[in-house]
């Protein structure tokens, strides 16, 4: 039964995947819409059929199939033979052949392609068609059964709106306003981001067109226009994320769409053959070449079934982790004073610009008594600890530590450790304590462990601990932009942030006995009996459980979804999949739990928009987050009071001593833990 | 300002004592005040030689310790080595941080119930319990630890007289790598005397386990013996837990967390040596967690003494008078000797002044007031020419210096402690005839 709904499932994703829609309903109806011509419906149908035989037929794993844009590009090869030829043994054989190349075609350009980190889109569809138009010129068998590509059954609009209507239908070979007004209101119930860079798409580039060639009548009725249409989409909201910036990127991306649908029609007119889809094709290969090479910042790296959604999982995570891709903790323990930050006026300059100087203080001064002995400075031989987990991959410690005053122009790093860590970069720590450090390279040590004591060694005037973030593990390296993950400031809990020069912060030491006991495991069980305004109304049941992608989640027996994620210093939920539920209402309550055991601190977090708005503020939210990011965020605050997580919404108390969570609260409702 | 005449000396200049530091000669330690109290102020106040305690260094050191064990770990008690300094206003600043008290003696017991310590709240150690104030303290609910088999016996007794069972902890002793390794109090652990007194325990039926101490050394100056110790103890926890089906609620780490202060025969500066806070809290509580099998972590106790206070005691001495050696050294007469710093005996105290003096630093010896031979606080310190009057600041003095300090020739002195508001108190007024005959027939 499972097969046969992933079978179906296959059939119909390329449909939506098309127009960048990932869902089976959308899927569903653009099928239905094919039938405006039938003799494209029943080519495309039989490409998808063939191509999933093929595909059986290798036995290829099912995760490459559920990969879209294997199958899509044969359904659109055999759309494109059906658009031409009318169904018949001989055109259905030609399908067959074109399907199973388009496939074998798709995944080898997909391997190559995917080492430069750029999608193929639709590049099989049109080599490959190209070639079977071309071939045909000589297939005499076929010629009987040219249709008439013009449809049957059509109705009358001015030209300025079935310009449009018809270059958005000729996406799926269905040069027809209906087909065209029915394929935009699929797109305008999944997506309102679509719908708009379609019409924006469209317009904007035959405005430029008509304005190069001088018709505007002409331009309308261009029939490769709708390559305009698929480089807006793909531009603002698909590959980069729809924001204002892309969308300008997205214009720019349409007119140059334009030049080389008219280069390209010139070229190929002289065979007979369509443009296809190799304007767009070209036009976003280009784009996310250099986009994804350079790191951009709004490319859009995780991308889901629609721009909305791939808008709202990006600006969440943005508010609620941070920006910056680089994260460590702080390399002490207790209250500290930033003496230097990025990009500050002695030493954090230039390619060294992001580092951080860190010293102790009392009543604004870092020494108590004589400021000559270093002895004397509130730092001096305090802990230095490991701001992340990694192997000790260089250090040393034989320098002496200056007096005060003095410098050692020769060794400006002084005593110094550097930590490769699990994610790849590196960090160096320097001016260390003559012979403090109490590991070696080498060594794998854990975050918060004690590497070293802070001392004045190297260019240090006093002491102090220097940190810095590297791409490479040389002393003397290139300085990389980073962030701390958390830290405190008063009873405020921070992440992600930088503190201020001068900030008095004080660093987070991770409870090991918090992150214990929210380590969930495949298959626990927790049971809660629920009480509404004190009577017990129900028992429900969370099942820890792992999606394919090893992405850990709970689910209740109504199949919602609420995912977790446990690293070094936070457990924390991510994403919920379903309605309303007491599972939504965990992640309102507790959407993450820092690994800290300190009464009072409290810190905020946002939550993602459809946890706490309706199906219509969801949208109107993100279509204005669009223009303006900061409208996304519901800021919420929460407090952490002897294994309680307070908010304004409830309060969820942890188990002291076990797993998992024994009492959740909010409204008039509460879950009490019975197992 | 009119220059005061000071005798010409001749020393001889010892080129290896020039460093990088600067001449010795001239370098000097000052010294002027504490917390804000001029030391001037205080000694004309409050007497000389007085000893000097600053709350505020209390608390900032014990929040430092505290906060380095429960970022880390959950269930964690401090207890108040009582013997360290009982003072009755120092334990109660250590109360009022919310320490309990550990106490070695039935003394000790009275001093801390009197100062209105519940019963629960006090942990017994120690190798000589008297039966009668052990079953006063078994009736009140202390954590008794036991330290050898007489005492076992005594503890059935009592359980039996008082027709209960009694809660009880062991001591246990052990190899942790250093050297000396302390064996004399409680069971040793790899000869399997602990796990035997164990046993004892539960063959006997009167008593149960609720607790295992250690307190493996003083002044440990390597946090990795914390670790070893604490592995063994959660080992023995294990065990026992498993054969004889207890339930192990806490551990004791005893203390023994040094201070910086410069022991002698150690060259390095205290800061490079002493471990910080973080070294000990990781040491133990990573090998807590690592060990733990049962569901529930134990509680976690610490009886830290001198780590705690050592470094917010001073003592403030005068000179009251000098004179010249046979072999040159200028010898200076102080009125507090080694009658008030037991801890000489170990420790190279760090001695300020209470100004700059003119003059070039000389080798000097620092007597005390006693007419003993013995009654020396520094043999050999680089001084500048002090006058009669000139105040000197001792420190670290806070732990084991009151407490051990000795009637002796002279009255004890008076005490003074600087609350965090910056003012002085008394906290202890000096003896006079009157305390010192008491009880005298």
């Amino acid at each position: 039964m499972l097969r046969y709904k992933a079978l179906i499932y296959n059939i119909l994703r390329p449909y939506g995947a098309i127009l960048f829609l990932n869902n089976k309903f959308a899927g569903l109806i653009l099928l239905a819409i094919t039938f405006i011509n039938p003799s494209v419906a029943v080519s495309g149908t039989v490409a998808v059929i063939f191509t999933i035989i093929f595909a059986e037929l290798i036995e290829i794993k099912e995760e490459y199939l559920s990969h879209g844009f294997y199958i899509y590009n044969s359904l659109l090869v055999g759309m494109g033979i059906g658009y031409i030829f009318a169904p018949s043994i001989t055109s259905m054989a030609l399908v067959a052949i074109a399907s199973a190349f388009t496939f074998m075609f798709s995944f080898m350009l997909n391997r190559l392609f995917s080492a430069y980190k750029i999608p193929i889109l639709s590049l099989p569809f049109s080599i490959v068609t190209m070639f079977v138009y071309l071939a045909s010129l000589k297939y005499s068998a076929l010629i009987s059964t040219l249709v008439n590509n013009a449809t049957i059954y059509d109705i009358e609009v001015p030209l300025i709106l079935s310009g449009f209507l018809k270059s958005f239908g000729t996406i799926f070979f269905l040069p027809n306003n209906i087909a065209g007004a029915l394929m935009l209101l699929v797109v305008l119930n999944f997506s309102r981001i679509v719908f708009i860079m379609a019409i924006v798409g469209f317009y904007f580039g035959v405005l430029i067109h008509s304005f190069l060639i001088g018709s505007y009548e002409q331009a309308l009725s261009n029939p490769y226009a709708f390559n305009y249409i698929l480089v807006a989409i793909a531009l603002c909201g698909i590959f980069l994320l729809p924001t204002i910036k892309n969308f300008l990127l997205s214009l720019i991306g349409v007119a140059i769409s334009v030049i080389l649908v008219d280069a390209i029609g010139i070229l190929f007119n002289y065979y007979a053959i369509p443009v296809f889809t190799i304007p767009f094709n070209l036009t976003v290969i280009v784009f996310i070449f250099i986009l994804s090479i350079i790191y951009y910042k709004e490319f859009n790296y995780n991308i889901k079934d629609t721009p909305e959604e791939s808008l709202s999982n990006y600006l969440s995570n943005i508010f609620r982790f941070g920006k910056v891709y680089t994260k460590i903790s702080l390399p002490f323990s207790g209250e500290w004073v930033v003496y230097q930050g990025f990009n500050d006026k002695w030493t954090h300059k230039g390619k060294y610009k992001y580092a951080y100087d860190f010293v102790k203080k009392k009543n604004g001064k870092t020494y108590e008594g004589d400021e000559l002995y270093a002895a004397n400075y509130y730092c001096f031989g305090e802990s230095i600890l490991s701001p992340v987990s990694g192997y000790v991959i260089d250090c040393r410690h034989d320098l002496v530590d200056n007096i005060i005053g003095e410098v050692d122009r020769v060794n400006n790093w002084g005593n110094y450790i550097i930590i490769k860590s699990d994610l790849g970069f590196f960090i160096e720590i320097s001016h260390i304590m003559q012979y403090s450090l109490s590991v070696k390279a080498g060594d794998y040590i854990k975050v918060n462990e004690i590497v070293a004591k802070c001392g004045n060694s190297g260019y240090s005037p006093e002491p102090h601990i220097h940190i810095q973030v590297q791409d490479l593990g040389v002393i003397g390296a290139f300085t990389r932009e980073f962030c701390f993950t958390e830290y405190y400031k008063d009873n405020e809990l921070i992440f992600n942030s930088l503190p201020k020069k001068d900030e008095t912060i004080s660093s987070v030491i991770i409870d090991k006995s918090i992150s214990s006991r929210l380590v969930f495991i495949l298959d626990d069980i927790f049971k809660y009996a629920v009480f509404k305004d004190n009577k017990r109304i129900d028992e429900i049941e969370f099942v820890v459980k792992m999606n394919q992608t090893s992405e850990f989640y709970f689910e209740d027996k109504d199949k919602n979804q609420l995912y977790f994620y446990n690293d070094a210093t936070q457990f924390y939920f991510y994403n919920y999949i379903g309605g309303d539920s007491h599972l939504k209402w965990l992640f309102i309550l507790l959407p993450r739990i820092p690994f800290i055991n300190k009464n009072g601190i409290e810190y905020q977090d946002y939550l993602p928009v459809n946890l706490v708005k309706d199906r219509l503020g969801v949208i109107t939210t993100l279509l204005i987050s669009t223009i303006k990011k900061d409208y996304y965020k519901t800021i919420k605050r929460y407090k952490y009071y002897s294994n309680k997580i307070l908010s304004d919404n409830g309060e969820v108390v942890l188990e002291p001593l076990k797993k998992g969570f024994v009492k959740i609260k909010y409204k008039n409702i509460k879950l009490t833990r019975i197992n | 300002m009119k220059k005061i005449y000071e005798k010409p000396t001749i020393n001889k200049i010892d080129f290896a004592m020039a460093s990088k530091y600067g001449s010795p000669l001239k370098a000097q330690k000052i010294r002027t005040e504490i917390d804000g109290i001029s030391v001037n102020e205080l000694t004309q106040n409050y007497g000389s030689p007085l000893f000097v305690f600053s709350q505020r260094q209390i608390e900032e050191k014990y929040n430092t310790l505290y906060s380095a064990f429960s970022s880390r770990y959950p269930d964690i008690q401090f207890s108040w080595s009582y013997k360290t300094n009982y003072l009755n206003e120092i334990c109660k600043v250590f109360h009022n941080l919310g320490s309990i008290a550990e106490v070695v003696s039935e003394f000790e017991y009275q001093k801390a119930r009197a100062l209105g310590v519940e019963g629960k709240d006090i942990i017994f150690n120690g190798p000589y319990k008297p039966k009668t104030d052990l079953k006063i303290a078994v009736q009140e609910g202390a954590k008794i630890h036991i330290d050898n088999l007489f005492e076992l016996n005594d503890l059935e007794d009592i359980a039996n007289e008082l027709g209960i069972k009694i809660p009880v902890a062991v001591r246990i002793n052990m190899d942790t790598g250093i050297y000396p390794a302390w064996s004399r109090f409680g069971f040793n652990y790899e000869n399997g005397e602990a796990y035997e007194a164990v046993k004892r325990i539960y063959d006997g039926g009167k008593l149960f386990l609720v607790g295992i101490h250690t307190h493996i050394g003083t002044f440990m100056l390597d946090a990795n013996a914390y670790k070893a110790a604490t592995i063994k103890i959660m080992q023995l926890k294990e065990q026992v837990e498993r054969d004889f089906n207890c339930d192990i609620e806490y551990i004791d780490l005893g203390g023994g967390f040094a201070s910086k202060s410069n022991l002698k025969g150690i060259y390095q500066a205290a800061e490079v040596v002493v471990p910080t806070a973080d070294d000990y809290a990781e040491a133990i509580t990573n090998a807590i967690y690592e060990l733990n099998k049962s569901e529930k972590l134990p509680k976690l106790y610490l009886e830290t003494g001198r780590h705690l206070i050592d470094e917010a005691g001073y003592l403030l001495t005068s000179v009251w008078g000098y004179k010249r050696f046979p072999d040159g050294k200028k010898g200076y007469i102080l009125d507090a000797g080694v009658n008030l710093l037991y801890t000489s005996t170990w420790y190279n105290f760090n001695i300020e002044l209470d100004r700059r003096y003119d003059g070039d630093n000389e080798p000097s010896v620092l007597n005390g007031p006693l007419c003993m031979n013995i009654d020396v606080i520094e043999e050999n310190l680089m001084l500048p020419p002090l006058n009669r009057g000139s105040i000197l600041t001792i420190s670290p003095v806070g732990a084991y210096n009151y407490t051990q300090a000795m009637q002796f020739i002279r009255y004890k002195p008076a005490v003074v402690l600087i609350d965090k508001g910056g003012n002085a108190k008394i906290i202890k007024e000096i003896d006079d005839l009157e305390t010192v005959n008491y009880k005298e027939i």
